[in-house]
């Protein structure tokens, strides 16, 4: 039998716990192929969920981690375009029968791999999650939202209560308000589903339900800390849905179930997953075809309609509180309550009640296309409580699927486990931050769900030992030790979380402690790291004494420290401190407005909806004809009036709501900082102009970027080009030592870019990214460059010139950060080379947009995802449209409304600034340049690379490496007869791509006078700025011009972000390879070396193959 | 366990001419809705029945049950206070004894004709218990009815031990409650309209009445209790069937209730071919003014 799937089915658990890596580090690669085939026979045969998922989460790890490199594995090979096809529509299983039929033909090879891992662990996430999805749909309570499909059949009625108007005119307002939840152990993420399901005894966590105020907001928040979130529910004179999202500044009006069930289109997408979860629309009705009004006929009564309202106090997103699953939970439980699906009409919910809620809010977020963990409803329940897994038992619909049952059970510990006294001291001394940077948590949730499924040695002690912290800080809870709880909290942050995730660390979490520390000493107790990962809402522990001290000074830290880091980490908003209470009754509905009962609300008028509500809604009312409006509505406009003047809550609204109605100074500021910025950048308006009517006249596009659909493109074969995979003769090193001790040789990283796939357009620059630990400390892209040229500088005893080229976005940013850390320590020449070029950014063409999204292969979501995403796209769409259609895109920061324009603009940026010339005149003897991505970490001055080139003659040699199912966007290839690289934009079938073999690294070596011959330029010339001008400008014209698309983050309220494609344009350098004149040569290197970092979900698998510890080879750190 | 006395109530303000009114029973007897109820009861060989009225309807509805007004006592709702209130001003009239409950805007009609009635009484005086007849019924109908859950009774065709029940459940909350074995999905057992119950309904009917304050529709405390409330307590106390009906229950206080009533009651009896007959002339005579092919 085979030794994996013994491990996967053994009963016996200690078996069941071994790790992968032990065995396949051993193993040779046909017994890890053949481990394959009978891991890939269980996936396909078993019953079981978890063993089928952990066999396709260790064939997923053998392909991608453990099988490239041993003796056996080619590394050259073609992934089949209809496999890779089957991948990005999410037919897995053919994808995966593709794939084999190739191995068992050609034999196994690594880019084969690369398409079998990605496909494995696809399937993996998908079986999982369908099981959620199935395990949501069966709890009893929501299956028959999933059978009502005609409005006629629905059989819920909204109490009578909430139907009829008041005396005043305006229906009763149903109000809920919940707290949001506080993790406070942190037992390892152990709250996803995927974990919860099939180790429940590992799946524990402490959990806080809190009050908030933001410190040091507005006058009208003084009252202290209450609960962050609040839904209003109540009914309308006129048969619509009507939604309003106070915090978001969104409402609509809904009249179809289309739009119900179009989640993208504003943001309002949150209420509808949550009319739709609370079963007033349930899900079974999507697509049907009757008005809207037939259903809340049946529901409200005829001619009446639902107004649903959302409000967030003031907590900015990523607080790690899970503020949106409270406010979904919040918003069904007041939807719940209003249609009698919950027992009490106001106060508090029975325990069943909240567990359902709970289980509607999972479905909720399923519906919106995002997903939490399981403790994330944990404010509707009241106080400190454990929320443990449990195991499935007969009558769960999990019994004989999963290990464990979907929803865990809540303990709330009572006063009699946790002292009021305790309770007190914990709030006295815990400082609640956001620190202000914006995350996206999903992948760091895979990378958890994996490691766990793939029982990962370090990361399973690292789990065991953050389950055995949920032990302690209970001890001390109930012991009433504050002191120690910071103490573990933080030994859980520095050990067993960012063993299992180094990623949940960053630099400016690691300051903002050290600087706590610094500050307070002794009396600082320790850190606390909250949900997903550190940087966003954290809590730091201090001697009660301290704490007034602390958060003021906490709020300096994190202001000053992000001031100094913004340029390199991604910050949403500025950090805020909080101040928090444990709320001990949990979600809360109040009625407003019968007069048996009635409460009138501490911050409004009785059954008036909250100021903010009028801010936002007023205008749009006033705007109307005064006779169009309902009786309702003239009714609450006269009690708004009435009580503005005298009620403080709503006294500031009137005057601000003047302003709303006539806006626009600070949008004139912003274009006036545009245009400024765009002088200051010599912006070619003329040019720009040129490609706008180019653009509109569709002579440039998406489209029109590609080659003849009749060009004949083929794959190189291996004698065009010279493999160093396995090294090069020592021969070659030595000419290239020689080379770099007599100074000939350059080092040129190309960091203009802001990366916008690494940030997700958020505009910080990469370069100064501290992306992971290496030699023991956050190291930046730039730092870690440096450091390898330093070290070759060591080797060969002579320092190596380091030009850092940059552009409008990124210099201010890299001088500042180079001078103030003394050039990094650098000791050689460390050049900056300002770019010269911009260009500005334009509204897409609709017909690029359906270009990129329709016509072009993409990947394919999960079924819900898909929905959302495609509503999202109508939603661009029509925004472009709106918009105008290639017009400039001004409407955001003005660095984000500018665009660089290329990477083949650095070198001319070179010879036009006069860094090159400064450089030529200090060391004559210099020739040869390695020109590099800043995301190229692996790239350094090899000698014998360097040795290859100069013995070649060539003017450039481009290094590629063997392509992986990953490498998209062009390659190595033969046109028309030629060797040359090849854009991925510029080729007419996407098919082509996965005939190439090799891929672009973006790594060159030029060699100066060739290069400069090829411009028609020589060394003396570069003294003349308008004889380098020309000839770059005659080179320009003939390189092709790339129309492209982006996305760029517009940032709005608190820590809100909107993504937009923006349309650009580019010149690349791996079009010069297409000059006959120009003579090049191509070297396959190792993938370490050739690799590049885009996105930050590399990282891990990065860190695991083995390329972090390569790139730690090749660095001398200066401390 | 004797049954001898019967309880309708018909005191709802709303719906005081119902009982009134006249439709040809299944015996193309052309009779009230009242008669047609009482002779229900009698034929489950219950003799005495107790009518719950409205103030002053008492007159009126003796008139319209021929032979039968000797039977009837009438006992007034004076205040408008629900359902409840209403079977529990009969509490004099029961005393200490079971009693057959019916509802008086409601007619019941069997397949193979005979009557829903006697079937519950006959259940009740086997297992000597409280017994209501209940329907498999869509949850899309849910808001209209009380509805049961429990088990099925092992060796009985029918038959289920009633452990909860709720009035007019939300389908979630009956999802949760009310599965009872044997139904098809989305099918809960709804109340029927005929109940034998047992004297301990009165009791906690005073109890409930005297600590509720569940607003009715017209604001009243008191006003929203319903049966069902009494009856999920009638579980826990004592052994309580639910016996499950083939036959319609026809709600004649729904718009077009009347006259459904008369068609089933036509269709399930003596006049059968000729309603039939009638039926097919008028949508063959609609047919035809339209254009269409005659059937």
């Amino acid at each position: 039998m085979s030794t994996l799937v013994e491990i996967l089915t053994a009963a016996d658990e200690e078996i069941r716990n071994r790790s992968l890596e032990g065995f396949a580090r051993r193993a040779s690669a046909e017994t890890l192929l053949r481990e394959c085939a009978a891991l890939d026979r269980l996936r396909r045969e078993s019953e079981n969920l978890y063993e089928q998922v952990r066999a396709l989460f260790f064939l997923y790890s053998i392909h991608r981690f453990h099988l490239p490199g041993k003796v056996g594995i080619a590394a050259r090979g073609v992934i089949p375009f209809r496999g890779f096809e089957d991948l990005l529509h999410r037919r897995f299983h053919e994808a995966i029968e593709t794939f084999l039929h190739h191995q068992s033909q050609g034999g196994p090879n690594e880019a084969l791999s690369s398409g079998l891992a990605a496909a494995y662990r696809q399937l993996g996430f998908q079986t999982l999650s369908d099981q959620v999805r199935r395990s949501v749909r069966s709890i009893a309570g929501n299956q028959w939202m999933f059978r009502v499909g005609h409005p006629s059949d629905h059989p819920l009625r909204v109490r009578k209560s909430l139907l009829r108007p008041l005396e005043s005119g305006i229906f009763p307002l149903l109000r809920e308000t919940t707290p949001v939840r506080m993790d406070l152990t942190h037992s390892g993420w152990s709250d996803i589903f995927f974990l919860g399901m099939d180790f429940p005894e590992g799946a524990r966590v402490l959990n806080v339900s809190i009050d908030l105020r933001v410190d040091g907001a507005g006058q009208a928040q003084s009252r202290g800390p209450r609960p962050p979130v609040e839904g209003y529910f109540r009914i309308i004179d006129r048969p619509i849905l009507r939604l309003v999202s106070v915090d978001l500044q969104a409402s609509a009006e809904i009249t179809t179930f289309a739009e119900v069930f179009d989640f993208a289109r504003d943001h309002l997408g949150l209420l509808k997953a949550a009319l739709i979860a609370a079963g007033i629309v349930p899900p079974g009705m999507e697509g049907a075809h009757q008005p809207l009004s037939d259903l809340l006929t049946q529901l409200v009564g005829a001619g009446q309609g639902i107004e649903l309202v959302s409000k967030v106090n003031d907590i900015p997103k990523g607080s790690r509180l899970a503020v949106s699953t409270s406010l979904l939970a919040c918003l069904i439980t007041v939807s719940m309550r209003a249609t009698g699906q919950v027992r009490l009409l106001t106060g508090g919910l029975s325990e069943e009640e909240r567990r359902l809620v709970a289980a509607r809010a999972i479905l909720g977020e399923w519906l919106g296309g995002s997903g939490g963990g399981w403790q994330d409803s944990g404010g509707i329940w009241p106080g400190i409580k454990l929320i443990e897994g449990r195991l499935s038992s007969e009558g769960d619909p999990e019994f004989g699927v999963s290990r464990g049952r979907l929803l865990p059970s809540h303990h709330l510990l009572g006063s009699d486990e946790i002292s009021e006294e305790t309770r007190q001291a914990l709030q006295a001394s815990l400082v609640l931050v956001h620190g202000g940077m914006a995350q996206d948590v999903g992948p760091i949730l895979e990378m958890v769900t994996e490691k766990y499924l793939l029982r990962c040695e370090r990361e399973w002690v690292g789990r065991q030992r953050a389950i055995g912290t949920l032990d302690e800080i209970l001890g001390y809870l109930k012991a009433g030790d504050v002191r120690a709880i910071g103490g573990a909290t933080e030994r859980n942050f520095r050990g067993p979380i960012q063993t299992i995730i180094p990623w949940a660390g960053n630099l400016y979490t690691d300051r903002l402690i050290e600087q706590a520390r610094a500050a307070f000493g002794e009396h600082f107790w320790g850190f606390w790291m909250l949900g997903g990962m550190s940087g966003g809402g954290m809590g730091f522990l201090f001697d009660p004494r301290y704490k007034a001290a602390a958060k003021v000074r906490m709020q300096e830290i994190m202001d000053a420290t992000k001031g100094r880091m913004e340029d390199s980490v991604p910050f949403a908003m500025q950090p805020v401190v909080y101040d928090f209470a444990i709320n001990e009754r949990g979600t809360w509905a109040e009625l407003h407005g019968p007069p048996s009962g009635t409460t009138r609300r501490p911050d409004g008028a009785t059954g008036l909806m909250p100021a903010d509500y009028y801010r936002l809604t007023v205008p749009e009312t006033l705007r109307q004809d005064p006779w169009l409006l309902t009786p309702a509505q003239r009714a609450e406009l006269e009690i708004f009036g009435a009580a503005s003047g005298g009620d403080p809550a709503l006294v500031d609204v009137l005057p601000s709501l003047l302003q709303r109605m006539m806006p626009q100074k600070q949008e004139e500021d912003s274009q006036d900082s545009l245009s400024a910025m765009l002088a200051a950048n010599a912006f070619d308006r003329e040019q720009h102009e040129q490609i706008r009517g180019d653009l509109r006249s569709g002579r440039i596009g998406l489209a029109q970027n590609r080659l003849p659909t009749r060009s004949l493109i083929e794959d190189v074969s291996p004698e065009e080009v010279v493999d160093a995979t396995a090294g090069l003769p020592d021969r070659l090193g030595e000419i290239g030592a020689a080379a770099l001790r007599g100074g000939e040789a350059a080092v040129v990283t190309l960091a203009g870019g802001a990366g916008s796939r690494w940030s997700q357009g958020a505009g910080v620059v990469k370069a100064l990214n501290p992306f992971a630990r290496l030699g023991g400390s956050h190291r930046s892209f730039i730092e870690t460059h440096l450091a390898k040229s330093r070290r070759s500088g060591r080797l060969c005893g002579m320092p190596l010139p380091h030009i850092v080229t940059t552009s409008y976005l990124t210099h201010g940013a890299m001088a500042e950060t180079l001078g103030e850390e003394d050039e990094c320590g650098y000791s050689g020449p460390l050049l900056l080379s300002p770019g010269r070029s911009i260009g500005l950014r334009m509204v897409p063409m609709v017909r690029d947009l359906r270009f990129a999204w329709e016509e072009t292969p993409r990947q394919v979501l999960d079924v819900q995802a898909e929905k959302v995403q495609e509503s999202l796209h109508g939603a661009l769409i029509n925004w472009a449209r709106t918009e105008g259609e290639g017009s400039d895109y001004e409407d955001n920061l003005p660095d984000q409304c500018i665009h660089p324009v290329g990477h083949w603009y650095e070198v001319p940026n070179l010879l036009r600034n006069g860094v090159l010339r400064g450089l030529l005149a200090e060391r004559p003897q210099l020739q040869y340049l390695m020109m590099h991505n800043i995301d190229t970490v692996g790239a350094h001055v090899d000698p014998g690379l360097l040795g290859l080139h100069i013995s070649s003659g060539a003017a450039m040699t481009a290094e590629v490496i063997h392509r992986r199912l990953e490498d998209r966007g062009g390659g190595l290839a033969r046109i028309e007869g030629m060797v040359r690289l090849v854009e991925g934009l510029a080729l007419p079938r996407e098919e082509i791509e996965f005939r190439l073999t090799y891929y672009n690294t973006n790594t060159f070596w030029i060699h100066i006078d060739n290069l400069l011959e090829t411009l028609g330029l020589a060394r003396a010339d570069l003294g003349d700025g308008r004889v380098v001008a020309e000839a770059l400008g005659r080179m320009a014209a003939r390189m092709p011009t790339y129309v492209t698309l982006k996305e760029v983050k517009k940032r709005w309220g608190r820590g809100q972000e909107d993504i937009f494609p923006v349309t650009q344009f580019e010149k690349l350098w791996g079009d010069m390879t297409a000059l006959p004149e120009m003579d090049c040569r191509y070297v396959v290197v190792p993938r370490v070396r050739g690799q590049q970092l885009k996105e930050v979900a590399q990282l891990d698998g990065w860190l695991r193959d083995g390329s972090a510890a390569y790139v730690e080879g090749l660095c001398d750190w200066p401390d | 366990m004797e049954i001898t006395k019967a309880v309708i109530t018909a005191a709802r303000r709303t719906q005081r001419s119902l009982p009134l009114q006249t439709i040809i029973d299944s015996d193309g007897v052309e009779k009230s809705v009242l008669r047609v109820l009482v002779e229900e009861v009698i034929d489950a060989g219950v003799d005495e029945i107790c009518v719950i009225v409205y103030p002053g309807d008492e007159a009126a509805y003796a008139a319209t049950v021929g032979e039968h007004a000797g039977r009837l006592q009438f006992v007034q709702q004076a205040e408008q206070l629900g359902y409840a209130h209403a079977v529990y001003c009969a509490r004099e009239f029961v005393g200490g004894d079971s009693f057959l409950h019916l509802v008086g805007d409601h007619l019941y009609v069997r397949p193979n004709g005979g009557r829903c009635a006697a079937r519950v009484v006959e259940a009740a005086r086997a297992h000597n218990c409280s017994v209501s007849a209940v329907q498999a019924t869509r949850e899309t109908l849910l808001p209209y009815f009380g509805a049961v859950g429990g088990h099925r009774l092992a060796g009985q065709t029918g038959l289920y031990q009633v452990e909860t029940v709720v009035e007019k459940p939300t389908p979630t909350e009956a999802e949760q409650r009310l599965v009872a074995s044997g139904l098809r999905a989305g099918h809960y057992l709804c109340f029927f309209g005929i109940h034998v119950l047992t004297a301990t309904v009165m009791e906690i009917l005073d109890g409930l009445l005297s600590a509720t304050d569940a607003e009715g529709a017209d604001g009243r405390p008191g006003a929203g209790l319903y049966l069902s409330a009494a009856l999920n307590l009638l579980a826990r106390r004592e052994q309580y069937l639910a016996l499950e009906q083939r036959g319609m229950r026809l709600d004649i206080g729904v718009k077009y209730g009347l006259l459904t009533a008369q068609i089933a009651l036509a269709l399930n009896g003596q006049d059968r071919d000729e309603m039939l007959t009638r039926l097919l002339e008028l949508l063959m005579a609609r047919s035809m003014q339209e254009g269409e092919e005659p059937i």
